[in-house]
């Protein structure tokens, strides 16, 4: 008889546990999906919500806030999402917020990510209805990477028929790099030129000793002093 | 001479495709008449159930049997569970970068499928064979007649608690299963890893859905109800003596694994109708 009671009681413990766990789950999600929590209902329109879906996040500066409520096409190019989002986070969404379609991580989930709005607007109110801007697609990012790696292709082809003009000494760089006959041009160029700098400052030198130039050069030398000093 | 040879071979021949198509034939009538006995003593059961009086001291006592002295075996394998899984899809998560999906990964995995299943086919390794041999013996040992003629209702009081007991008593062991899998499968991740118990609890919330524990939970009804229901008609419908106490046992499991797989592949068929 006390065997039985007792087995009665290991039972009755072993079969509240198991509901006690099953109540803590159902209450948890429940929370996750605002079912127990005060919220007010916003709604956006969308010409294009790239696969977001019933239940996805609703993030407000990092922090989720709420669940996508329900989604319903509209017209042909038009997307209505309904969010349910919690009261708390109300005060700091203003009027001017603007609710854009994000990505949870590069493979996660669709999300909806709300802009605060400006400092001294009115916060949303419940049924509001909030400014959206268009997500970036990945066929968007596809496309605009193909007109890069077009215009890439285009500078490469023309860089290297550059490069072939110069290895075959055409035009002016080509000519400069490739050409020893110019080089030497060059160089003699040089040694002219130097040559002819020390020409000039001997001819300096006899002017600054002739008798009608002195003057204007002792003049010159004591106003670079004065310079100097001041 | 040869032209008798002839004859005698297309006889032969003749001889063995009758006997291959009498034992296609009868094994088929077989499956079919095992079908009609099962659907009857299906019937017979809820007509039991719900016919008074009832045997609560029994259902208690098959309840403590069947549920809380299943809760270690259940317990050992949900937690071995949780921790392999972890272990085993850590690698390649950690290909991808995505080593933080991790815990939402393995919860939603242990919780829609891997945790219903396993438990219900350890469930049906431990709990249905031991009906099929307990009853099969009773009923070989003539104690279920015995029971009939001393004005018990041996359908009532050894089937019926039984079957209920079971039906119960898996859907608490899933859940129990499934909260012992998922602290394995916490400890998996800090094998190599280090995440706080309030992380991994966040992540596994974050990602779980309605959807994923309704239809798991409700299909462990199922499940229960197969495995003792399977268990009973074998052991009460057992014959041949202790030899028919042997493939009560077997039997009983083997089928009631089969069914799980097939109620199983059902269940997600009705799940993603829904979801």
């Amino acid at each position: 008889m006390k065997k039985a009671t007792g087995n009665k009681i290991r039972l009755g413990i072993f079969v509240s546990a198991g509901f006690a766990l099953l109540i803590v789950c159902i209450y948890l999600i429940g929370e996750r999906q605002q079912l127990f929590s005060n919220t007010f209902h916003v709604s956006g329109i969308f010409k294009n919500i790239s696969g977001l879906q019933i239940g996805n996040n609703i993030r407000f500066s990092g922090i989720n806030v709420g669940i996508v409520d329900d989604v319903e096409q509209l017209t042909d190019t038009t997307v209505k999402v309904d969010m349910l989002i919690d009261n708390d986070a109300r005060k700091f969404m203003k009027k001017n917020a603007k609710a854009i379609i994000g990505s949870d991580g590069l493979m996660g989930n669709k999300i909806v990510i709300i802009t605060p709005g400006t400092y001294g607007q009115k916060p949303l109110a419940d049924n509001d209805v909030i400014a959206t801007e268009q997500p970036i697609t990945m066929d968007d990012i596809l496309i605009k990477l193909k007109v890069t790696g077009d215009n890439a292709a285009t500078i490469t082809s023309d860089l290297a028929i550059v490069m072939t003009n110069i290895r075959e000494g055409k035009g002016t760089i080509g000519k400069l790099l490739m050409d020893t006959a110019m080089a030497n041009e060059v160089d003699q160029a040089v040694v002219n030129i130097k040559q002819g700098a020390g020409g000039f400052k001997q001819n300096m030198n006899a002017a600054s000793k002739n008798v009608l130039l002195r003057g204007y050069f002792k003049k010159k030398k004591k106003k670079d002093e004065e310079k100097d000093k001041k | 001479m040869l032209a008798n040879s002839k004859i005698s071979n297309k006889m032969d021949s003749k001889k063995v495709t009758t006997s291959s198509e009498n034992s296609y034939g009868k094994s088929l009538k077989g499956f079919f008449e095992e079908v009609t006995l099962l659907t009857r003593f299906t019937v017979r059961f809820f007509k039991e159930l719900i016919k008074p009086p009832y045997e609560f001291n029994e259902f208690f006592k098959q309840s403590y049997l069947i549920g809380y002295k299943s809760l270690p075996l259940i317990a050992i394998t949900g937690f071995i569970m949780g921790l392999v899984l972890t272990i085993q899809s850590r690698p390649t998560l950690a290909q991808f970068g995505a080593e933080s999906w991790l815990p939402a990964m393995v919860a939603v995995s242990i919780i829609r499928e891997i945790g219903p299943v396993v438990t219900a086919l350890i469930f049906a390794g431990k709990v249905g064979s031991g009906i099929g041999a307990e009853l099969a013996s009773m009923k070989v040992t003539e104690q279920i007649d015995a029971m009939e003629v001393s004005g018990i209702n041996p359908f009532k009081y050894l089937v019926v608690t039984r079957i209920l007991s079971a039906t119960l008593m898996l859907p608490i062991l899933v859940i129990l299963s499934d909260v012992i899998s998922l602290y394995g499968a916490y400890i998996g991740v800090n094998l190599k890893g280090d995440v706080s118990f309030d992380l991994f609890f966040i992540k596994i919330f974050d990602k779980l859905v309605f959807t994923d524990v309704f239809p798991a939970v409700i299909k462990t009804f199922f499940f229960g109800f197969v495995v003792a229901l399977l268990g009973c008609y074998k052991g009460y419908n057992s014959s041949k003596g202790t030899e028919g106490v042997a493939e009560a046992a077997n039997t009983s499991v083997v089928y009631a694994s089969l069914m799980i797989f097939i109620l199983d592949m059902i269940a997600v068929q009705v799940t993603s109708l829904f979801s």
